[in-house]
């Protein structure tokens, strides 16, 4: 039934208290890092500020990460650091995260405790199609199912074909899938006369990665006979296993003992109270390498209010419903329209003008963008505007590590706007599902 | 040396229409069109017989346009003529990325408009084996 009883029905009155230690320790820790020690000193903070004046401490934002690039972060000597792992982008600076061992070791359980809350035990073969690499999605499943002693196979997504043929032969029954290639797995499975039901042992499927809603969840559990039980993580505070879904079905429970977790109104930045929504701040409890403080996720949320049935104290988050900022979320990857951006404004034959469109298409994501080509450059031939397109293409894949499809559209003819432009027209929600 | 305008166009229903009226709203006459499309966009070229003032009433109307050098050659108008051109060309290595062709006036001759990178060479090639080239300034007497 629980991974770590005492720590996950804790009673409230203690975790308080341990919060409270956990934030005494935090404080001492960042005060070591450069960025924080400055940020202490202009404002006054002494680094015993206790867990009930934490709204004290200004904010710290994804652009203070990128800002104080790639040093300005670190609390601890490098040589204690083991492992770092970091988001896409070459243009700007990537949001670089490092971890010690005991870091990893604490993610580690985090996810163990997690996976285990939903019913998975070492009898299990888990698949895990999440990437592998610099995102964090694959690797912290990994290591939380190995110590909770499951059968891993580090498989990583795509090639459908492939994952089927593991899947029936190693009869695994657990998977951590991308809400949408879970959806186009089915698609396959179809295709190949496989019945999920029939021809294999799953039974449960982890999703997240990327917002999703209730309605995709009980397609993916209608569809594919199993139980899918939502996954919320974000690299800053580890990766996934900052709050998980336990087998109620109703919210995340957020792991209170290692995260303290806030909910503002992102305009204001006043904290709301619980059951009202607006955007999840986080301050790390337990992180030794990178600890941040009132961490703002934008990711839009609120916290349910009372008790969970399954007797977990932890409070419970809703599902993520948006972004307070303008980041897409393309099958699990995270970007920035400024990105696609600065690749377009670095290429002399682009023009200034783009549109970037997001599609759904067979479940997964597609992203198109638009670009005005640039009448100085243009010499009259098709093969120097193919040339051009798949120049754009190529750039825009080694900065967002997604392939986007390139249109070359004529001089002027994308709106121009008053003002902020409406650059993104997200269109996937008008589209959901196939086609 | 001659010259044809292309126009870049995006591939939809509609599109070259809206080229064409503004070449004839503007009294130009069109002696030759030839469209390339690679799927999403294609490139219109034209051979007007004003060509700045083609090019210009383009500009006006926010389209992509060009001036691309071309050769144009005169050739009777029976078979094989075609073909004698393009052996000179391809003996002398070069190659042809597009080519159009239209009759003349009276019906005995035509014009087959050329577009290679390496026109001048082409030009040279051509004339050395007595072909007749004609400019833009030229189209109009033929």
């Amino acid at each position: 039934m629980y991974w770590q009883k005492d720590l996950e029905c804790i009673d409230r009155d203690h975790l308080k208290k341990l919060q409270k230690d956990r934030f005494a320790s935090t404080m001492a820790n960042a005060s070591r890092s450069p960025y924080y020690k400055r940020l202490f000193s202009e404002n006054d903070i002494g680094g015993t500020l206790p867990l009930d004046l934490i709204a004290d401490i200004p904010f710290t934002s994804k652009q203070d990460l990128r800002n104080h690039f790639p040093y300005g972060f670190l609390a601890v000597d490098l040589e204690e650091t083991v492992r770092l792992h970091s988001s896409s982008g070459t243009t700007g600076n990537p949001t670089v995260v490092f971890h010690t061992s005991e870091d990893i070791e604490a993610w580690a359980s985090l996810m163990a405790r997690s996976i285990y809350m939903t019913g998975a035990r070492n009898t299990d073969v888990f698949q895990n199609m999440m990437g592998y690499g610099l995102f964090t999605g694959g690797l912290g499943l990994h290591y939380g199912a190995e110590k909770l002693g499951m059968l891993v196979i580090p498989i990583g997504p795509g090639n459908s074909k492939r994952q089927l043929w593991f899947m029936q032969q190693f009869k695994t029954t657990v998977v951590h899938i991308l809400p949408s290639y879970a959806l186009r797995l089915h698609n396959v499975m179809e295709e190949s006369g496989i019945d999920p039901r029939k021809d294999t042992c799953l039974r449960i499927a982890f999703i997240g990665a990327e917002p999703h809603t209730e309605a995709i969840r009980k397609k993916i559990e209608e569809l594919l006979g199993v139980d899918a039980y939502n996954s919320y993580g974000l690299s800053e505070m580890c990766g996934p296993g900052v709050a998980f879904e336990c087998v109620c079905k109703d919210g995340l429970h957020l792991w209170e003992d290692e995260f303290y977790m806030e909910v503002i109104d992102p305009v204001t930045g006043n904290v709301l109270p619980d059951g009202e929504e607006g955007e999840l701040v986080l301050t790390t409890l337990k992180r030794k390498a990178q600890p941040l403080l009132r961490y703002r996720t934008r990711d839009l949320t609120r916290i349910i209010p009372g008790e969970c049935k399954c007797g977990r104290t932890h409070r419970r988050i809703e599902r993520i419903k948006g972004r307070s900022d303008d980041m897409l979320i393309i099958n699990g990857v995270n970007l920035f329209p400024m990105q696609i951006e600065k690749v377009i404004m670095g290429i002399p034959e682009a023009g200034n003008n783009y549109i970037i469109e997001v599609h759904k298409k067979n479940y997964m994501d597609k992203i198109t963008v638009k670009v005005e080509i640039n009448e100085n450059y243009f010499n009259g031939t098709l093969a120097e505007l193919a040339h051009l397109e798949k120049k754009i293409e190529e750039e825009l894949k080694a900065e967002l590590l997604v392939t986007p499809v390139v249109k070359l559209v004529e001089a002027s003819s994308l709106p121009i706007h008053e003002g902020k432009a409406k650059r993104v027209y997200d269109l996937r929600e008008m589209e959901q599902g196939g086609g | 040396m001659a010259e044809h305008i292309s126009v870049f166009v995006e591939n939809k229903p509609g599109k070259i229409m809206a080229i064409t009226k503004v070449i004839a709203d503007n009294h130009i006459n069109l002696l030759g069109i030839a469209i390339s499309s690679s799927g999403e966009f294609g490139i219109v070229k034209l051979l007007p017989d004003d060509i700045g003032k083609a090019y210009e009433v383009l500009k006006q109307n926010n389209y992509t346009v060009h001036k691309r050098n071309v050769v144009i050659v005169i050739v009777d108008d029976k078979p094989g003529s075609l073909h004698q051109v393009l052996l000179i060309l391809s003996n002398a290595n070069i190659n042809v990325e597009d080519c159009y062709g239209f009759v003349l006036a009276g019906g005995r001759r035509a014009a087959i408009v050329l577009e290679t990178d390496e026109s001048r060479e082409a030009e040279k090639v051509l004339a050395d084996h007595h072909i007749r080239l004609v400019s833009n300034e030229d189209m109009h007497i033929l």
